[in-house]
């Protein structure tokens, strides 16, 4: 089954080619092709993974560009974390071609819309199952293109427009920072693969300053692409795509490439506690710094985009704290309860018609399907116990604690408390209390099925991590390495401190929000804090006028060099030579006078040249 | 009467020389530029003459080449008037400075 | 079989001569002829490729024809100076010569809507191509010079006769600073000849180790100023703004496609292959211009109102990493850099068409007066979005793997300037994607104008779409007849 991995991302790229090139012809069909062609990457994809869990490995290169004596390959790699990725990504993308067949049922683009999501499915899979770091950013860029070109599909909105150039440009940022870590590492060790960077890091080839280098400078290529503190602030306009978009990749997937970057890079993160203190005090900062911001924001997909950054903040912050199986481990069940959570706010919107909270209410007995799979969600996201995200919560917080970084161990308490404050005060806002006069429809079957897949794999993803059943999927993921940290246990008493603080975050929320009576309740405190939240920390502003208006500005300073230094420089040439034509066409002006006496000074000239020079005839 | 030497003779020569040349070359009547033409050529006659009898070698020479040169100053002084005339009939005036069809 | 690169240098005569003889009022025999008579290069070109043979150094299907001799009174009794006709391909410009045959047929077929003397234009395309083919083709200094002076006339009269509103003044401009190149490069060869007594590329690369380094030093530094004014590197770029700016899209087509990668050939045949040593000297001045012409470049695009300014603009930052490259003096640099000139070569014509179609139908080429495109006109909007994203440099497409390589060409000699150039990745994508996507996306304003391209105008946009992926997905294709060469310069460049 292995051999065959190769073809998996091969059937979203043909359909990727099939919607673009006969987008009329095939509309109709658009969606099922779709789904055809991302069921048949997750079933082998399924397949692929049992085969690892068997323990069969295997690896696949060719010869891509030759480079002097050797050459830069594309292949296929299956390890525990790649098998694992494979997955994840195909199955969530397969959810969201199901789930977008009826969302997406009124575009006229039906056609691009499935390939461009073939296009990012295609990226996301070959970027995990990369076999060196120059394929990695091979697809790590694409991904960036895909996720480009869904932001913008509804591009006659200047909004998304605008979002898709700031998503592109800030993870280009990004990338810059990862390519030269890539290259840096090339020349210190003489190769892209990583098993040779791994073994030089280990044999002490590269020296230490450098480690910590290319290690950041890779780091910076995960800020990017994951939306981290301070390269955030694409994640929540990238919002103005298609609902489904967000939950595939601004949910699962491509968010995720960088905290797979991180993982799969571990080894060289292992070496620089440098590094690593940086991945975990960005990640840590992060968290509680989108969590603050989703407080108060009053559209629905933006505070899901905030707690997006704020979880895979959570991520970075085990990482950085050693804590690989944890961090794995909270990827895979974000993974799935934040791809539900965009669902089931899709389906939320697509009945409403609205994004804004604050004109929502009541929708619990309306939407009876949609209401239960959100709150499935929101519980997993607060770690409620017994739900997926309880154990890789308390995973991370076992392995920050262990690492013993007790300030980032309370930001990242401090903001399970908020994480589970705005997520219920979603459900409380959105679900209860007083309701509109319309009627609302639940929405069909195919938009929830996939939800309700996704809401059984909240609950249930997290038992495979648990140490309750024998942690099989720590044992999976150290399978066949022995350079990955153990997973840490926390204290004792660490469980029970990560359950009180999410049911307080339940409580205090419900206290707020959940016993209003009034419909549009506003919460028109404009005290100078939440105007703060309010307005992000006005990162955007300050990035606004730093580097849009500082680009514009050196821009603009060389137009000036450009008119009046070079064009200068020609035209002083030009005119130099004018003035000289200009003093020599005085002569020719017509007088016959004029002709003579130059003629006659002419002479007078050669002849004292000739007397001075030479004498003259008497000697 | 005292012998004028060479000098003197060449002076004055020099002098109406100059005279003629400002004239040639400054004034705005065609008459006065012709007879200003005609001062540079008599002094030139001077000097040949002077040279003919006090110079290096003297001889008839130079007293022979005055007299070409006074006929050829006598043609080019009728070539020069009738030019002059046949420009003011078509122009109307004698004026060197409105001639400048030349001009770039 | 011998007489190949011969037949394929004066081949566009062919089309000269069945022009001349159409009369002038003709206009659909002119173009379909001109079209079929630029096959013919093309043609002769891939049956060069054929026959090449990868793997074999230093000059394949030379032709040599003794041509000039005089004899001159030296010091040592009579020295003879023989010029002979040399002619020759290898691994380098069998690669530029594809390129040029190719964007010939392809800017022909761009060019069916003009409607003016449309017969000496293509009497110019045809000595402009004579001209293109023979300098690549060209084995001594002389012939190189010839053929080198020969495209600056079909090109002068192309922009000045056939442009836009300013096309006179640009055609002077471009005239009067390649004609300055011309001079230097005249002087240059001159003197070597003077010196060496030979103008062939071979004999030279013998006699030259042994000439005093303050000599070639001199050399070195004239080449550069006469490459650095075709190339163009910052401050002598100022024509080749206006060019682009001024003429119509297919010139400009070949001007940007295949002009401008004349500088980068000299630089890499006089430049390294003749004088290594200084060469590496300079790498370092050499790097810093180049990143200095990535960003001056890129920064100004970001700023600019008119989208032919911007591809202008565009094309002074991508041939910064021609320079880049080469400054590296290492495999991967030099090849990222004759990569560079081949994909920027594909994809600058790709644009420049596309913005030309643009020009057709709306008479206009300022990004204000453009938006929503991508509602009308769908096929058009999504070239150009291709085309941006590959002038971008994004992987799967050619750009990528020039500027991947150039820059890990760099890292290895001076990371620190190598880093700074690379902030030009994202100037360049924030330049490219406001231009494009200020044209594409948004409301759509006016329908009328909006004619989506047609059958015959997809030829070259899609032919030249599919060069470029094909190299991006598959580049060795390109670098294996690159391969010889790079043996050959590599030694002399990393030295003692």
């Amino acid at each position: 089954m292995v051999h065959y991995a190769f073809m998996i991302p091969l059937f979203p790229l043909l359909s990727f080619l099939l919607h673009l090139l006969f987008r009329k012809r095939v509309r109709s069909i658009a969606p099922i092709l779709g789904c055809i062609c991302t069921l048949v990457p997750l079933v082998l994809s399924v397949g692929v993974l049992i085969a690892r869990f068997q323990g069969t490995t295997y690896t696949k290169e060719i010869e891509w560009l030759s480079l002097g004596k050797t050459a830069i390959t594309m292949g296929v790699v299956i390890t525990p974390l790649n098998a694992m990725m494979l997955v994840i990504v195909s199955l969530v993308s397969f959810l969201v071609h199901v789930y977008s067949k009826e969302y997406m049922k009124d575009s006229e683009r039906l056609g691009t819309y499935y390939s461009y999501l073939g296009l990012f499915t295609f990226a996301m899979l070959g970027l995990v199952m990369s076999v060196n770091v120059v394929q990695l950013y091979i697809f790590w860029e694409l991904v960036g293109v895909g996720s480009f070109l869904l932001i913008g599909f509804h591009y006659t909105s200047l909004a998304a427009r605008a979002a898709a150039k700031k998503a592109f440009i800030m993870t280009r940022i990004g990338d810059v920072g990862l390519l030269i870590g890539i290259i840096l590492l090339y020349w210190k060790t003489g190769s892209f693969s990583f098993a040779a960077i791994f073994q030089s890091v280990a044999s002490g080839g590269i020296s230490q300053e450098m480690i910590t280098v290319t290690a950041l400078l890779i780091f910076v290529g995960a800020i990017g692409k994951s939306g981290q503190l301070p390269l955030h602030t694409w994640l929540p306009d990238a919002m103005e795509g298609p609902t489904p978009v967000s939950a595939l990749i601004h949910a699962a997937t491509m968010v995720a490439a960088g905290v797979y970057l991180v993982a799969i890079m571990y080894p060289l993160f292992l070496a620089s506690s440098v590094a690593m203190t940086t991945v975990a005090v960005i990640g840590g900062i992060t968290a509680i710094f989108a969590a603050s911001i989703g407080l108060v924001q009053d559209d629905l997909k933006r505070v899901l985009a905030y707690s997006t950054v704020s979880q895979l903040g959570y991520m970075m912050l085990a990482l950085g704290s050693g804590g690989y199986d944890a961090g794995v481990f909270h990827l895979m069940t974000h993974a799935f309860f934040k791809a539900l959570l965009f669902l089931a706010a899709g389906s939320v919107i697509h009945a409403v018609h609205t994004q804004n909270i604050r004109e929502m209410g009541g929708l619990w007995n309306k939407l009876k399907f949609t209401g239960p799979l959100f709150v499935v969600g929101a519980l997993s996201l607060s770690g409620f116990p017994l739900f997926a995200g309880f154990f890789s919560k308390d995973a991370i917080f076992a392995a920050v604690y262990h690492d013993g970084r007790y300030v980032l161990f309370f930001i990242a308490l401090l903001t399970a408390f908020l994480t589970s404050l705005y997520m219920f005060r979603l459900v409380f806002l959105v679900f209860f209390g007083p309701a509109a006069e319309k009627i609302y429809r639940e929405n069909s079957i195919i938009l929830l099925a996939p939800m309700v897949v996704l809401g059984i794999l909240a609950v249930v993803a997290g038992y495979i991590g648990s140490s309750w059943f024998g942690a099989p999927l720590q044992r999976f993921l150290h399978d066949g390495t022995t350079s990955l940290p153990l997973e840490a246990h926390g204290p004792v008493w660490l469980p029970y401190v990560a359950i009180l603080i999410s049911l307080a975050g339940i409580g205090v929320a419900y206290v707020r929000y959940g016993r209003r009576k009034d419909f549009h309740h506003e919460n028109t405190s404009s005290s100078p804090v939440t105007m703060l939240l309010k307005n992000k920390y006005y990162v955007d502003e300050v990035y606004g006028v730093i580097f849009v208006k500082g680009a514009a500005f050196i821009g603009t300073i060389f137009v000036f060099v450009e008119r009046y230094i070079i064009e200068g420089m020609v035209g002083t040439l030009a005119s130099t030579v004018q003035w000289l034509a200009k003093c020599g066409s005085a002569f020719q002006n017509g007088q016959v006078q004029r002709y003579g006496a130059v003629a006659i000074t002419g002479l007078a000239l050669m002849l004292l040249l000739f007397i001075v020079l030479t004498g003259g005839y008497l000697q | 009467m005292n012998n004028v030497p060479l000098s003197g003779y060449l002076l004055l020569a020099l002098v109406l020389f100059c005279i003629g040349l400002f004239g040639a070359l400054t004034k705005r009547n065609a008459v006065i530029v012709l007879i200003s033409i005609e001062l540079m050529l008599n002094a030139v006659n001077i000097n040949l003459v002077a040279f003919a009898k006090y110079g290096e070698n003297p001889g008839l020479t130079g007293q022979i080449f005055a007299l070409f040169t006074m006929t050829v100053a006598a043609a080019e002084a009728a070539v020069g008037l009738a030019i002059l005339m046949a420009l003011y009939r078509k122009r109307k005036s004698v004026h060197v400075d409105e001639m400048n069809h030349l001009k770039q | 079989m011998n007489h190949l690169v011969s037949l394929l240098i004066f081949s566009p005569l062919v089309g000269i001569l069945l022009l001349a003889c159409i009369p002038g009022n003709r206009e659909r025999w002119l173009k379909w002829v001109a079209l079929l008579c630029t096959l013919l290069p093309l043609g002769l070109v891939f049956a060069l490729g054929m026959v090449f043979r990868l793997g074999e150094s230093g000059n394949q299907f030379a032709e040599t024809m003794s041509w000039l001799s005089y004899a001159m009174q030296g010091a040592t009794g009579t020295v003879i100076y023989a010029i002979r006709y040399e002619v020759g391909i290898n691994g380098l410009s069998l690669v530029l010569l594809m390129l040029t045959t190719l964007l010939m047929v392809l800017a022909v077929i761009a060019s069916w809507s003009i409607k003016h003397h449309v017969k000496s234009y293509f009497l110019f395309f045809f000595l402009l191509e004579l001209g293109m083919i023979g300098v690549f083709a060209a084995q001594n200094l002389f012939l190189f010079f010839i053929f080198f002076e020969l495209t600056l006339v079909p090109m002068f009269f192309l922009i000045g006769r056939y442009g836009y509103r300013d096309r006179e003044g640009a055609a002077y401009h471009f005239l009067l600073y390649n004609g300055l190149g011309s001079l230097v490069l005249l002087i240059v060869f001159v003197t070597l000849f003077m010196v060496t007594g030979t103008m062939n590329y071979a004999e030279l690369l013998a006699v030259l180790p042994s000439l005093s380094s303050s000599f070639k030093m001199g050399c070195l530094l004239a080449l550069l100023l006469a490459f650095g004014i075709k190339l163009p590197m910052v401050p002598l770029h100022s024509w080749m703004v206006k060019v682009h700016v001024e003429a119509p899209a297919p010139v400009v087509m070949l001007h940007s496609g295949v002009l401008l990668k004349i500088g980068g050939y000299g630089l890499i045949m006089f430049g390294m292959l003749f004088f290594p040593e200084e060469f590496k000297e300079l790498a370092g001045v050499l790097a810093v211009w180049g990143v200095i012409n990535v960003l001056y470049g890129a920064f100004l695009a970001l700023v600019q109102k008119d989208l032919k300014r911007v591809l202008a603009y565009s094309s002074v930052s991508h041939m910064g990493i021609v320079l880049i490259g080469l400054a590296a003096c290492n495999e991967a640099g030099i090849k990222g850099a004759i990569l560079q000139l081949l994909s920027h070569g594909l994809i600058s014509a790709l644009l420049f068409f596309l913005v030309g179609i643009l020009y057709e139908r709306n008479a206009t080429s300022q990004l204000k007066d453009y938006s929503g495109l991508a509602v009308g006109m769908p096929v058009t909007a999504g070239l150009l979005l291709a085309g941006g994203l590959a002038s971008l440099g994004l992987p799967g497409m050619s750009g990528f793997v020039s500027e991947f390589l150039a820059f890990l060409g760099l890292f290895e000699k001076m990371p620190i300037v190598a880093a700074v150039g690379t902030l030009g990745l994202i100037v360049t994508a924030a330049y490219v994607l406001r231009a494009i996507l200020a044209i594409t996306f948004g409301e759509q304003r006016s329908m009328e104008r909006a004619v989506e391209i047609n059958a015959r105008e997809r030829v070259p946009a899609f032919i030249l779409l599919a060069l470029i992926m094909l190299i991006g997905v598959f580049p060795n294709v390109v670098t294996a007849p690159l391969a010889t060469l790079l043996d050959t310069i590599l030694p002399l460049v990393r030295g003692s």
